[in-house]
């Protein structure tokens, strides 16, 4: 019956109903595809830097202390045990030794001043991992020491085209100028920004420039599932192969672990904001239909209507209302989600600028899913029931007496 | 009488130190930059760098032509072939593993030389001090049981690497036993440290240097000259960037 009555007054006042339902649509629509978005951008960031710096890695500790100043001296001087017991474990896909070196790099005969970071790993990182071999923009994946993959960016900076020879001078670990002339054999292209700003060789080419035959500054391990991380973390760190050795997952090392919290408190900031404007609304519109039908409540308690049943009924209006709302909502989220998640959003180049830790592609794409729109959803009641309220409380307060008295 | 000769120890007493007080610092500086001048000189050193448990060393020969070209050549090792020529501020390295001359520049020149606590630039200041520092002679002690001048030396110009050296200066050789070597901050930077001190061809040499970068823990690099001779005709050809190609 409650049902029926609070069908009957959503369709008295059309326009007003229909208000309140944009209201709530376009919050849930806006809370859908905003959830979407940062999903996106989040896991399209964390995507790439789990790609290039591992699930787990595992570092001497002193590296992990200096890491911003490329402390090529603090290695682990023979990754060869390392990585046979690491990749022993259970729910590990892959352990890759390698080496990360920052370079001046130089293509003709002038000397350049373009900075580089020489990645060298083996050639599984780059194609099971990475995926360098279905990014390449122009040319081929390395064959072998003397050739390298470089970014579309370090290029067009270096002014460098496939075929020419560049030179990479880096140090050894020692702290002798070293360094390494490769041919550019292939350009790859990982979505523009700082990711297309390394120099990919070879693990040999690598271990040669920094003078550690047999080791790495890092061991980067990737798991089945990404979010094993943190028990392969503890299963690696357990082993005697890895004692004295620093062993992090991606979600326990800087900047992702504070990167996590803030996009919670993002996620947190922007359903709280979208929840209150839709609430509003739908209180305004709540509280007019209440001032308005007054009179009609005062008849009705004087009939008998409790105040409970009085609440309940402006209530379950709000959340009629709110299902068709709700429902409209999903559409427009779904379809701005999806269509995000297919065509991204260009930043442009101001991504360039960001550090390497924060490897953001210049298109950025929604992440959407459908647990996004049920708690859109989920939200749209909770907007209707937290904007709807108010009036109820005021509308079940009414004295029958009062409220015929005031005449309307 | 004894009174006469109370008085005389003490005006000596005050006299004397104020007497070798009385060197300038010009005078100083003109006779360091005396001593690391040269017409021409032809060497072989060897150079231990130690970081840490890690020691590093490397075996160079090297010529120079006076104060403003130099020619360093690596002997031995995986640098064997690498080769340096300087000429006034500037310097180019000739690399073997990639056959090419690279001129070093920049913040390059800033980094330790092969990883030693010595920098290029360290390298291309090593003398004309009397154009870089004024200064002040603070006053006498003794280092290592050598007497010393003290001296606090200020950078004339921006460009100077360190603004402020605190240097002890052997009173018999001019030789620069201790440098404290300071950023404007007033921070200690390096310390560089010259000892067996030699006669060669009537100039007075110091055999080892010892530097550390106060910067880096466990950081020292030390310098020893096995050979050295001034006497030597170094060919015109040397001091070129098309000889660093050569050979």
């Amino acid at each position: 019956m409650m049902f029926s009555i609070a069908i009957r007054n959503m369709l008295r006042q059309r326009r007003r109903s229909l208000l309140t339902a944009t209201a709530i649509m376009f919050g849930t629509g806006l809370l859908t595809i905003g959830i979407a978005w940062q999903q996106g951008v989040l896991q399209g960031m964390l995507g790439k830097a789990a790609a290039m710096a591992g699930h787990v890695r595992i570092v001497t500790a002193d590296f992990a202390k200096k890491e911003q100043l490329f402390p090529i001296a603090e290695n682990i001087a023979d990754t060869g045990p390392v990585v046979k017991a690491v990749a022993e474990l259970p729910g590990v896909r892959g352990v890759y030794p390698r080496l990360q070196l920052p370079a001046t790099m130089t293509v003709g005969e002038d000397i350049g001043e373009v900075f580089g970071l020489v990645t060298g790993a083996p050639l599984e990182f780059y194609t099971e991992v990475l995926d360098l071999d279905r990014n390449i923009a122009q040319g081929r994946m390395m064959a072998d020491d003397k050739e390298a993959v470089i970014g579309l960016t370090l290029a067009e900076e270096l002014g460098a085209k496939l075929g020419d020879e560049v030179i990479a001078l880096g140090q050894t670990q020692d702290g002798s100028i070293s360094p390494i002339k490769v041919t550019i054999v292939g350009l790859y292209d990982m979505g523009g920004g700082n990711v297309n700003k390394m120099a990919y060789v070879t693990l040999e080419k690598a271990r040669w420039m920094a003078d550690i035959p047999d080791g790495a500054t890092e061991v980067v391990v990737f798991c089945a599932d990404r979010d094993d991380a943190e028990a392969v973390a503890a299963a690696a760190g357990a082993l005697p192969a890895t004692a004295g050795l620093e062993v992090k997952a991606w979600s326990q090392r800087e900047p992702w672990a504070g990167m996590l919290q803030l996009q919670n408190t993002i996620q947190t900031i922007i359903v709280l904001v979208i929840v209150i404007i839709s609430s509003l609304v739908v209180l305004n519109t709540m509280m007019m239909s209440v001032l308005e039908r007054t009179a009609e409540i005062g008849v009705m308690r004087a009939m008998g209507l409790r105040r409970w049943q009085t609440l309940s009924l402006f209530v379950t209006e709000a959340l009629v209302i709110a299902s068709v709302g709700g429902l409209g909502g999903a559409v427009i989220g779904a379809a701005g989600g999806l269509y995000l998640q297919k065509t991204g959003i260009n930043v442009g180049s101001a991504v360039d600028k960001l550090p390497a830790a924060f490897p953001i592609a210049t298109t950025v794409y929604a992440d959407f899913e459908l647990e996004q729109l049920f708690w859109s959803l989920v939200l749209g009641f909770v907007m209707a029931v937290v904007g709807s309220l108010l009036p109820a409380l005021r509308a079940s307060a009414i004295q029958p007496v009062e409220a015929m008295r005031s005449r309307r | 009488m004894r009174s006469l000769l109370r008085s005389l120890v003490l005006v000596l007493t005050l006299v004397l130190p104020g007497l070798a007080h009385a060197v300038t610092v010009d005078e100083l500086l003109g006779m360091l930059d005396k001593n690391l001048t040269y017409d021409t000189r032809e060497s072989t050193m060897v150079m231990t760098v130690t970081k840490g448990d890690r020691v590093k060393t490397y075996k160079m020969h090297s010529y120079g032509r006076g104060s403003t070209e130099g020619v360093v050549e690596y002997m031995e090792g995986r640098d064997k072939g690498t080769k340096m020529y300087r000429k006034d501020q500037e310097l180019w390295m000739y690399l073997p593993s990639v056959e090419r001359v690279q001129k070093i520049s920049g913040h390059m020149l800033r980094q330790g030389m092969m990883g030693s606590d010595m920098s290029y630039e360290d390298m291309m200041e090593a003398s004309s001090w009397k154009a870089r520092y004024s200064g002040v002679v603070e006053g006498e002690e003794s280092f290592n049981g050598v007497k010393v001048w003290r001296v606090k030396l200020t950078a004339k110009s921006a460009d100077v690497s360190y603004p402020t050296r605190v240097v002890l200066v052997d009173q018999v050789t001019y030789i620069p036993l201790r440098q404290e070597l300071y950023a404007t901050s007033g921070m200690l930077l390096k310390t560089w440290e010259m000892s067996d001190v030699r006669v060669i061809e009537g100039k007075n040499v110091a055999m080892k240097m010892v530097v550390e970068d106060k910067l880096q823990a466990g950081s020292r690099t030390e310098l020893k000259f096995e050979a050295m001779d001034f006497s030597v005709a170094v060919p015109e050809e040397i001091f070129s960037v098309r000889w660093l190609e050569r050979n």
